[in-house]
């Protein structure tokens, strides 16, 4: 079986603010990108035109990946939702 | 808003709401302090508990008491390439009857149901509350600021239980701002609804017993593997893999995860299944040699924050270190409690408790594990290996045969080379 719709089962309750902020300069000058590839919820996009990279919060898993992975330490701010909001497992 | 209290336990996990337990039930007046609406709701694991030493103490028919799925009656191993599979499975009679080596469970079920026990002994459960940081006091630790509202929690000691990338241990200055890419991987899942029948029939299981299954060689080289844990009536499938090879393949944990779902020994597992839910989270997959500070004036670290971890290739332990350690944790502070000493001194108890435990024996016995667990050759070499030497010893060519000593001598120069397999037999002689 192959799932086509994997994203689409988890549930979220999104914040207004997003919980983690990339700075713009650092991610520009950043070849690796393994945000990108590693991310298991594919919040990270890679724009090829703007060499820019764009992080979408509300499928975050807040699962610390990009945390890890990232080498320049691109994040003006990273931390885990507020209080009730964010990721919300119901079986798992 | 402020409060106080006799300890504060950020995170009502396996680690944390053990901690609070331990302490509610020694009757002292502890916070435990949690970001979800309720406990669990942001936990993630594979989806296998191994057995609660520490939690069959305080409840001896706790495999009555918990919300459980299964206990695991089957414990198997697959040796994987994109089209075979080699398998071996473990089964023993005396593995169907209390108390159960392992369950399957879910976590916002079982963390609930924990952070609730504690409750139910005395312990305040404050949930949606996000720690943002940590209160000194004289250079110690004495409470946590919620981000919610502002609010701040005081107490004398406070234990990090929360989780692999522990904020609180990174603000009380315990653990390192950069983690080691190489010792953290992700494991990535996905929750398959299967009827109980279809369950029993596809797996070879009754009633309530539950199959383990670790597969190897099903990540394209990558290092890590794949798992399938039977639930009463779903299956929790998915991977874990290590970032840093992760990172250097460019691949995406969820395509991997499909590929895994395709091969088609795995796929007819599933057939007729839907997906009911998908997660991930990373683990600390480091050993011993990626644990922290795990003691500081006024804190003390338990479970994922310590990297309490056993990763040894066979198995994958993780929350019955971390129960265990939030139980030493509160018997260390409330010892603490009688000397009124908080201090990394008076708390030093912690580690060695610790010491005496499972919990860093273990670790320290298997070392070396996560260093054998970094030859690339047994995420997909090995596997191929082990399914071409059966495909050759099962086949009917037609052809005259070789002798089976001949057939895997052939097979183990060519795939391998006769220095190779001595050095990765001894590399693993070395960490188990």
């Amino acid at each position: 079986m192959n799932i086509d719709e994997i994203f689409d089962y988890t549930s979220f309750s999104i914040d207004r603010e997003p919980h983690i902020v990339l700075d713009p300069a650092v991610c520009a000058g950043c070849d690796q990108r393994g945000c990108v590839t590693c991310c298991p919820a594919r919040c990270y996009t890679f724009n090829e035109a703007e060499k820019s990279v764009t992080f979408v919060y509300d499928g975050c898993l807040e699962c610390g990946t990009c945390y890890v992975v990232c080498e320049l330490n691109a994040f003006t701010r990273w931390r885990y939702p507020r209080g009730g909001f964010g990721v919300s497992f119901r079986m798992t | 808003m402020k409060r106080s209290f006799q300890a504060i336990v950020v995170g009502a996990g396996p680690a944390g709401a053990s901690a609070a337990l331990g302490m509610a039930r020694a009757g002292l007046d502890v916070a435990l302090v949690e970001r979800g609406n309720f406990p669990g709701e942001k936990a993630m694991f594979g989806g296998l508990l191994h057995r609660l030493h520490s939690l069959e103490e305080i409840f001896p028919d706790f495999w009555n008491r918990a919300p459980l799925e299964r206990y695991i009656a089957k414990k198997g191993t697959t040796f994987m390439t994109a089209g075979a599979s080699f398998h071996v499975v473990s089964e023993n009679e005396t593995l169907y009857t209390p108390p159960y080596n392992g369950y399957t469970c879910f976590r916002p079920r079982f963390d609930r149901w924990l952070a609730e026990e504690a409750e139910r002994a005395g312990a305040t459960l404050i949930n949606r509350a996000m720690v943002e940081d940590v209160i000194f006091k004289g250079g110690k630790v004495a409470g946590v600021r919620i981000l919610r509202d502002g609010g701040e929690l005081e107490a004398p000691v406070v234990v990090a239980a929360d989780g692999a990338l522990s904020f609180t241990a990174l603000k009380a200055g315990l653990r390192r701002p950069k983690f080691n890419i190489d010792q953290v991987a992700v494991g990535v899942k996905a929750l398959i609804d299967l009827p109980k029948d279809v369950i029993d029939d596809r797996f070879g299981l009754s009633g309530s017993q539950g199959l383990a299954n670790e597969y190897v060689g099903c990540t394209f080289g990558i290092r890590g593997g794949g798992f399938i844990y039977t639930n009463y009536d779903s299956v929790s499938v998915g991977l874990v893999v290590h970032l840093g090879s992760l990172r250097e393949s460019g691949k995406t944990p969820y395509d991997l995860l499909n590929d895994f779902l395709d091969q088609p020994q795995i796929a007819k597992l599933f057939k007729g299944g839907r997906l009911l839910e998908y997660s991930a989270h990373v683990i600390p997959e480091g050993g011993y040699d990626m644990i922290p500070e795990i003691v500081g004036d006024g804190i003390l670290v338990t479970g994922d924050a310590a990297a309490f971890c056993n990763v040894s290739g066979v198995n994958l332990e993780g929350i019955n270190l971390a129960s265990h350690s939030g139980i030493l944790a509160a018997k260390t502070v409330v010892e603490a409690h009688e000397r009124k000493d908080f201090s990394r001194k008076g708390l030093s108890r912690y580690r060695e408790l610790l010491e005496e435990s499972f919990v860093l024996k273990d670790l320290k016995t298997f070392r070396h594990a996560p260093h054998m667990l970094h030859i690339d050759r047994i995420y997909e070499t090995y596997p191929e290996l082990v399914c071409s030497m059966m495909a050759g010893i099962y086949g009917i060519s037609g052809k005259p045969k070789s002798s089976i000593s001949k057939l895997v001598f052939r097979e183990v120069m060519e795939k391998v080379g006769i220095k190779n397999v001595m050095s990765d037999v001894l590399t693993a002689w070395r960490a188990l």
